[in-house]
């Protein structure tokens, strides 16, 4: 209606979950994957010529398929994201806001202390995604509760010294995709892909059902998306209600706030439980759920081909990451604490 | 056939119809039809619509009176004036539409008609809690039927019937209305009954309810009888091929593999969180084009309410909504003909009182449709455009009748399910809503109803077939969606689901 617009000033604007159909269809994919690696709090997946990186606290580890991972590095902070360049440069950010580019370890600069992701573009130029401006990586959610916009994209070109900003205001910037003239971003808290380039910003995929996390390029176009947890009307009504939120961010422990999760039904304490969840001991796989595991190949446009689900009765979640190599995809459970290892060439006849 | 019967047999006899005939304007709806019930058995009467079913047991309860034939009741010629004549001779009747007062309570009708000289409410009320209870129905003795919905109102029915302590008891299409979880206590109250030696006579359109539930079972077709037996010389495949003359069982309700599913096409539509008080609370879907999507739900799901919200029949919340998208524009329709002006039309599955003008012919009715969509420009109405689409129509869908300008009411159940499908194709829809297309529709007629939902999914629309009965939606659905508690907790592939997948998300 046409006054629809004046009225939601008074009655509120409906917030809407889109339904997950249609190329998000619910299945589980993830969770029926046979092989898989554990790592604890697995995290960012990176690909470079040596073969497959995976980062997971401190320890960035050599993930190799029937094997156990081989830890390459350790730093004195956890590592937030990390990327190798097609020529085997490899770029790590950590908790701190330190960087480690090709061996040399910097301050990216006094703005960048909660780094989400990095990527090289095939000239070299490294992106980097800054989450917030006000909170480290570890403080996600208090982001997301106080409705947090502070976040940036950044790019050093190749052989140049600084980072300049490229966007800001953004809601947790929190996955790149380099592409030709500029670069495609998750944005978390307002569930979108975005593109940027130069001056101009178009929004290529809106209303996603979760929360995206990291992008990374499918061969022969497209992408692959993680979204690290589902959204939910409990979560979508609490981040409505101011003064109920400061209440809970302020006498709550974090791991019991209402909130998004990258695991969950691990304590009795924690909030959704009972008769919505469980029925004579069944975990209902269409129950909410805090946690999810989802992965989207998108393709070329960043329109949703097919999914991949691990649902509310499966342990694979909080999915941060999901890269394509040798014919096979790669998912970092960081829910799950482990490496998936999925062979593409069933999936795309069952996607058919 | 039967063999002939013995003496002890013929003993145990209570009602036998011999040669019984009954002709409306000298149409026969019954010719010369032999029948008889024995104490103490279920006995299924099935048939297409049309068939003559329902005049058969009329005739048997005193409704109507046959125009040839004789009716023995106990070995003894019987001529019952009115079903209350029949009610004296212990046969009852529950019919397909309840004969209840709806401004009286459940209990007054429980009673009505055998209250005594000095009538005490409180005592009506208290026997008939206890009563209900041993039923097993979950009634409140002292509600008004007209706030009871379509279920209870039939299980009071059935209590009155059983309460009257009838030695026959005609139930015509009793589970038509009922949950599986009713539908369970039914069963076992026609069971208890029938161990009490009170003879039932079943009408079902299911034809697996009559297989599990009767000892003998008797088809008609066309008004004749066709087969009678014991049921263990029946199975599905025999039943049918006795009701339509041909089989087609397979056709109906076969399983399909992920081949046969149909892809979707474009997001046509998008249901958001649409909460409409508490009966839809925060629903959430899709609908593409090209696709059949069955949803099935037990009564009181929300799964009516959610799609007559799409449909702008009812009105979403006023605060906190939530959004439905038409082709990616908001959308919030305010009176049906809004939807139905954007391509949007809901078949309704109450076709007797919203679905048709029953006195009206059929061509009226399909031009109705089209004035109803706003097709029609003209201020003018031409008999001629109304007859060629009637004549175009009633062809399309293989409408049965004398001729176009017979009254709706006049046709079978299958041939007026088929003109309001009619009267909603008319307007040139691109999302059909079919709520309940089949019920108390003949299996003749439901094959075509299926053909015909399956072309418009083939033709390109987007399709919604909301149903109560699995095989059917899993036979016709691409996607099958679940609704509970006013929500669609969960979807199918049919190639995947099962009945007892579907029902457990039904349910918990």
């Amino acid at each position: 209606m046409i006054l629809d617009p004046v009225l939601d000033l008074f009655r509120g604007k409906a917030v809407t979950i889109p339904p997950l159909d249609g190329a998000f269809r619910p299945n589980t994919r993830l969770d029926d994957t046979p092989s898989a690696t554990p790592l604890a709090e697995a995290d960012n997946l990176a690909a470079s010529p040596d073969g497959l990186m995976a980062s997971s606290g401190n320890t960035l580890y050599r993930i190799e398929a029937g094997k156990a991972p081989a830890p390459l590095r350790s730093f004195d902070a956890p590592i937030t994201a990390a990327a190798a360049s097609p020529l085997g440069e490899l770029a790590v950010a950590l908790e701190t806001g330190r960087l480690h580019i090709g061996g040399h370890e910097e301050q990216a600069g006094p703005d960048l202390r909660c780094v989400t992701a990095l990527a090289y573009a095939p000239d070299g130029t490294l992106w980097l995604a800054n989450g917030s401006a006000e909170r480290a990586p570890s403080q996600w959610s208090e982001d997301l509760l106080r409705h947090g916009a502070s976040g940036s994209v950044w790019k050093r070109p190749a052989g140049a010294g600084g980072f300049e900003r490229v966007a800001q205001g953004l809601a947790f910037p929190y996955g790149l995709l380099p592409v030709d003239g500029g670069i495609v971003l998750s944005e978390s808290w307002r569930h979108r892909l975005v593109r940027v380039a130069g001056a101009e910003r178009a929004v290529l995929l809106d209303k996603l059902p979760g929360y995206p996390a990291r992008l990374a390029p499918a061969p022969g176009g497209g992408a692959w998306l993680s979204l690290f947890a589902p959204r939910n009307r409990l979560i979508e009504f609490v981040l409505q209600e101011q003064h109920y939120r400061a209440d809970m961010l302020e006498q709550v422990p974090a791991p019991y706030w209402i909130a998004p999760a990258l695991s969950s039904g691990r304590s009795f304490m924690e909030p959704l439980q009972c008769g919505g969840i469980k029925t004579m001991g069944v975990h209902k796989p269409w129950s909410p759920s805090r946690s999810y595991g989802l992965v989207v190949r998108l393709d070329a446009k960043m329109q949703p081909l097919f999914s991949l689900h691990s649902r509310a009765n499966g342990n694979r979640h909080g999915v941060c990451s999901a890269v394509e190599q040798g014919g096979r995809l790669w998912v970092a459970s960081k829910g799950g604490d482990c490496v998936l290892d999925i062979d593409l060439t069933e999936l795309a006849r069952e996607a058919r | 056939m039967e063999a002939p019967m013995s003496d002890a047999l013929a003993a145990d006899v209570i009602v036998r119809l011999e040669a019984v005939t009954k002709a409306y304007r000298g149409v026969p709806a019954v010719s010369k039809v032999d029948f008889e019930l024995r104490r103490g058995e279920i006995h299924a009467l099935l048939g297409e619509n049309g068939a003559g079913k329902s005049t058969l047991t009329k005739m048997i309860a005193g409704v109507v009176e046959p125009t040839s034939g004789r009716i023995f009741h106990k070995g003894k010629e019987a001529h019952f004036a009115s079903p209350n004549d029949a009610l004296g001779a212990g046969i009852a009747m529950v019919f397909q539409e309840t004969s209840l007062v709806p401004s009286m309570t459940v209990a007054q009708n429980l009673y009505l008609g055998s209250e005594k000289f000095l009538n005490r409410l409180r005592g009506i009320y208290i026997s008939a809690q206890q009563f209900l209870q041993s039923l097993n129905f979950p009634v409140d003795p002292a509600a008004m039927v007209e706030t009871l919905g379509a279920a209870k109102r039939q299980m009071v029915e059935i209590a009155r019937a059983v309460h009257h302590n009838a030695e026959v008891i005609i139930f015509d299409e009793p589970t038509a209305t009922l949950t599986p979880e009713e539908k369970r206590h039914f069963f076992a109250l026609v069971r208890r009954l029938k161990a009490a030696g009170t003879s039932i006579v079943f009408i079902s359109h299911a034809l697996e309810e009559a297989l599990m539930l009767s000892d003998r079972i008797t088809v008609l077709r066309d008004g004749e009888l066709v087969a009678s037996g014991p049921v263990a010389n029946f199975d599905r495949d025999s039943i049918i091929a006795a009701m339509v003359g041909r089989t087609l069982s397979g056709e109906l309700y076969q399983h399909r593999d992920e081949t046969a599913l149909r892809k979707p096409g474009r997001k046509m539509l998008s249901v958001q969180d649409v909460s409409m008080s508490k009966i839809v609370r925060n629903n959430s879907f899709s609908i593409f084009d090209g696709q059949i999507m069955g949803v099935f739900g037990l009564i009181g799901s929300g799964r009516t309410e959610t799609f007559k919200i799409v449909s702008g029949i009812y009105k979403r919340d006023f605060l906190r909504g939530g959004a439905i998208e038409l082709d990616g524009e908001p959308v919030r329709y305010y009176v049906p003909r809004e939807a139905v002006k954007d391509g949007i039309v809901y078949i309704s599955e109450d076709r007797k009182s919203e679905g048709f003008f029953e006195t009206m012919s059929i061509s009226k009715n399909l031009f109705g449709g089209l004035l109803a969509g706003g097709k029609e420009k003209s201020a003018i109405i031409s008999m001629k455009e109304m007859q060629a689409l009637s004549a175009d129509w009633t062809s399309r869908l293989n409408i049965r009748a004398i001729n176009d300008n017979a009254r709706v009411v006049e046709l079978s159940g299958g041939n007026q399910q088929k003109v309001v499908i009619g009267k909603g194709l008319v307007q040139q829809p691109r999302l059909v809503i079919f709520d309940e297309p089949t019920r108390g529709v003949d299996v003749g007629a439901i094959a075509e109803i299926h053909q015909t939902i399956r072309k418009l999914a083939d033709d390109g629309l987007a399709v919604v077939v909301i149903s109560s009965y699995l095989p059917e939606i899993m036979n016709l659905s691409d996607r099958i969606l679940v609704c509970r508690q006013g929500r669609i907790v969960e979807e199918f592939s049919p190639a995947e689901a099962t009945e007892e997948k579907i029902m457990y998300a039904a349910v918990h």
